[in-house]
């Protein structure tokens, strides 16, 4: 079978580079580029740390494209969890890979439209804030004719948020570009933090990756000890929660994963609410369900599913 | 002296038209390009009519680029006369053959900005339609802002209520998002807000003048004046119609022509009253003045400029490219 093609906008971001790290060792997935965005870090810094991880992971084949460095109208926010640098504590080399010149905009209007006319559409997994998709839409709404799918990690459905009480980071980041997306025409699974709640990486998993990852376990161990929360209380264990490389699991696995379809609202008005992310389970709105939500999520399988992927890097691979 | 460097970000649209002609027959003005949006009337149309307006001017030399198709997050709503669509032939007649760019107006802007930053010698934006290229353009790249000297607008209504709507101009109600953007960027504005615009009314005299000096752009100004008149004497309490656009490009020309205050001006994105937009004329806000607000225009100084300039296309030389 062919792999599928994917493009990842990201802002790297440690389950970021968690989830990079994870599609570079996937044959099933033909990776055309790296989008960087302003999101868990500046644009500056998240480029930075996706060009390392390419190094780390070995595939500086892929190209790298740094995006838009502020959200389409909000003052920029950051993440939280992700250290000073986005990548914890670890300490990499200043990349020797260097962007691409470029735009990520560009680069995906310009791949959009090159899979509408070959009748190859693309799969664009969203991994941060949606900023560059979104510019890109306005830009050239006929690049939906490109894209399969949107398969994006963000929003809280019925689950609390995790940066303001109703809100994911990712959507108060950048709920305009949120609302571009979710009130586009395009397919969208969304993997809300009602799914990444439900995979924890706690300390003993990370000790279970630090002995298969090979080459790289020792810099795999350092992001995910960086990544726990230490917070029982919401997350039932120590540890935290595997948002981003869900979604690459889902591209991989998706029995793995059930889902619910619903209409999906971003609120971008209210200051309280901010990018609170309401899904229509019931059909109270007149609009057709455009989102598979995705609600569960079978851990077990998922962490088995990513010992085996990171321990590719035991094996002289990729 | 050196020209001033300016794009001109617009929805042709009636009096975009006129400015579009006022500015390529003016030799101060170096025209780097025509960035066109959805608007009055939508993109296909809007830059239909660009096309046709830079054709009639001569100034093929003018390249003309497709933006934005609709506005950032607010549904799209059209100016009064959009059931028109593009131009007819017999309004603005096809001419010379001045087809759109490859490159979107969005990136032509980016590119052209960034360079102008790197060089130091920024460009003017004149913006007469809804603000959605350039609030696209300002989130590609921080040197876009860098690169902008001033962004002169055709918008907003401040003591003087909306047109499209009671409380709000055309071009801020249609993509209030976008001009929220514009007016955060830290760029410096000078805002023709409508309260300036409905001081100079063309009258029939000027109309005929044009129509009869002004060559080939004379006679379609009239002919579009004509057929989408706006002379409103309930409101104006006087005959004629604003000419909105076109002060942007007088006022690049002659700023002596106009008077001025400085002031922190904003607007609401959503709600009710989304595209509302205010100005701090007396300093309540504890805010640096974002922006220049044009208060008055000398009508007859203006018009005797619009036709001073517009006669150019009439005479024997006419427009060259230079």
């Amino acid at each position: 079978m062919n792999p599928l093609a994917i493009i990842i906008d990201c802002d790297p971001g440690i389950d970021d580079a968690i989830a990079l790290l994870s599609a570079f060792v996937s044959p099933e997935l033909n990776i055309l580029g790296i989008c960087t965005v302003c999101g868990n870090q500046p644009l500056e810094n998240t480029t930075r740390n996706a060009l390392q991880i390419t190094e780390l992971g070995q595939r500086i084949d892929i190209p790298v494209f740094a995006g838009c460095h502020q959200p389409m109208l909000r003052a920029p926010i950051h993440g939280q969890f992700h250290g000073k640098t986005g990548l914890g504590n670890s300490e990499f080399a200043a990349p020797e890979k260097q962007a691409e010149t470029q735009h990520a905009v560009n680069f995906l209007i310009e791949q959009c439209e090159a899979a509408a006319e070959s009748d190859q559409p693309i799969t664009l997994c969203v991994l941060g804030p949606m900023t560059n998709l979104a510019t890109a839409l306005r830009m050239k709404p006929q690049i939906t004719a490109g894209i399969a799918r949107v398969v994006m990690m963000g929003g809280a459905c019925r689950e609390a948020g995790n940066r303001t009480m109703t809100s994911e980071f990712n959507m108060l980041a950048d709920p305009h570009a949120a609302h571009i997306v979710f009130s586009s025409s395009l397919p969208i699974t969304m993997l809300p933090l009602d799914a990444t709640h439900q995979v924890i990486l706690t300390p003993e998993h990370v000790a279970g990756f630090v002995n298969i990852a090979g080459r790289i376990s020792q810099p795999l161990g350092e992001l995910m000890a960086f990544w726990d929360r230490n917070d029982p209380r919401r997350y039932g264990s120590r540890g935290g929660p595997l948002h981003d490389p869900l979604v690459i699991a889902f591209l991989l696995a998706p029995a793995l994963f059930s889902t619910e379809k619903a209409r999906v609202y971003v609120e971008c008005d209210s200051e309280l609410c901010m990018g609170q992310t309401v899904a229509d389970w019931y059909g109270k709105t007149a609009l057709t369900p455009n989102v598979d939500i995705v609600t569960g999520v079978d851990s077990e399988k998922v962490f088995a599913l990513f010992y085996e992927l990171l321990s590719r890097y035991a094996e002289g691979c990729p | 002296m050196s020209k001033i460097r300016v794009i001109i970000d617009t929805d042709p649209g009636v009096d975009d038209a006129i400015a579009l002609w006022l500015a390529l027959a003016s030799p101060e003005l170096d025209v780097l390009g025509v960035t066109v949006v959805a608007g009055n009337v939508p993109l296909e149309a809007t830059l239909k009519n660009a096309c046709k307006i830079v054709a009639l001017s001569g100034r093929t030399d003018v390249p003309v680029f497709a933006g934005a198709p609709g506005p950032l997050v607010r549904e799209q709503v059209y100016g009064k006369y959009a059931h028109i669509g593009a131009f007819s032939h017999e309004l603005v007649p096809d001419t010379a053959s001045v087809p759109p760019q490859d490159e979107h107006a969005v990136d032509f802007l980016v590119r052209t900005l960034r360079q102008a930053a790197l060089d130091s010698d920024p460009v003017t934006l004149c913006v007469i339609g809804p603000m959605t290229n350039i609030a696209l353009a300002l989130g590609m790249h921080p040197d876009v802002a860098r690169g902008i000297r001033q962004i002169v607008s055709m918008s907003c209504a401040f003591t003087a209520l909306g047109h499209r709507v009671p409380w709000a101009e055309f071009n801020v109600y249609a993509d209030p998002h976008a001009a929220e953007k514009v007016f955060s960027s830290g760029v410096p504005l000078v805002i023709m807000p409508l309260d300036m615009t409905f001081q100079a009314l063309i009258g029939s005299t000027d109309i005929e003048y044009l129509c009869q000096h002004g060559g080939e752009p004379g006679k379609a100004i009239a002919a579009l004046l004509a057929a989408f008149d706006r002379t409103d004497i309930k409101r104006f309490g006087r005959d004629g119609g604003p000419v909105h656009d076109a002060t942007t490009i007088a006022w690049l020309l002659q700023p002596a022509l106009f008077s001025c205050v400085a002031a922190t001006v904003g607007v609401e994105v959503s709600g009710k009253t989304a595209g509302y937009t205010y100005a701090d004329f007396y300093r309540k806000l504890d805010t640096t003045p974002n922006a220049t607000v044009i208060q008055s225009i000398n009508e007859s100084g203006f018009f005797s400029l619009l036709k001073q300039r517009i006669s150019h296309y009439g005479t024997h030389e006419g427009i060259h490219t230079p």
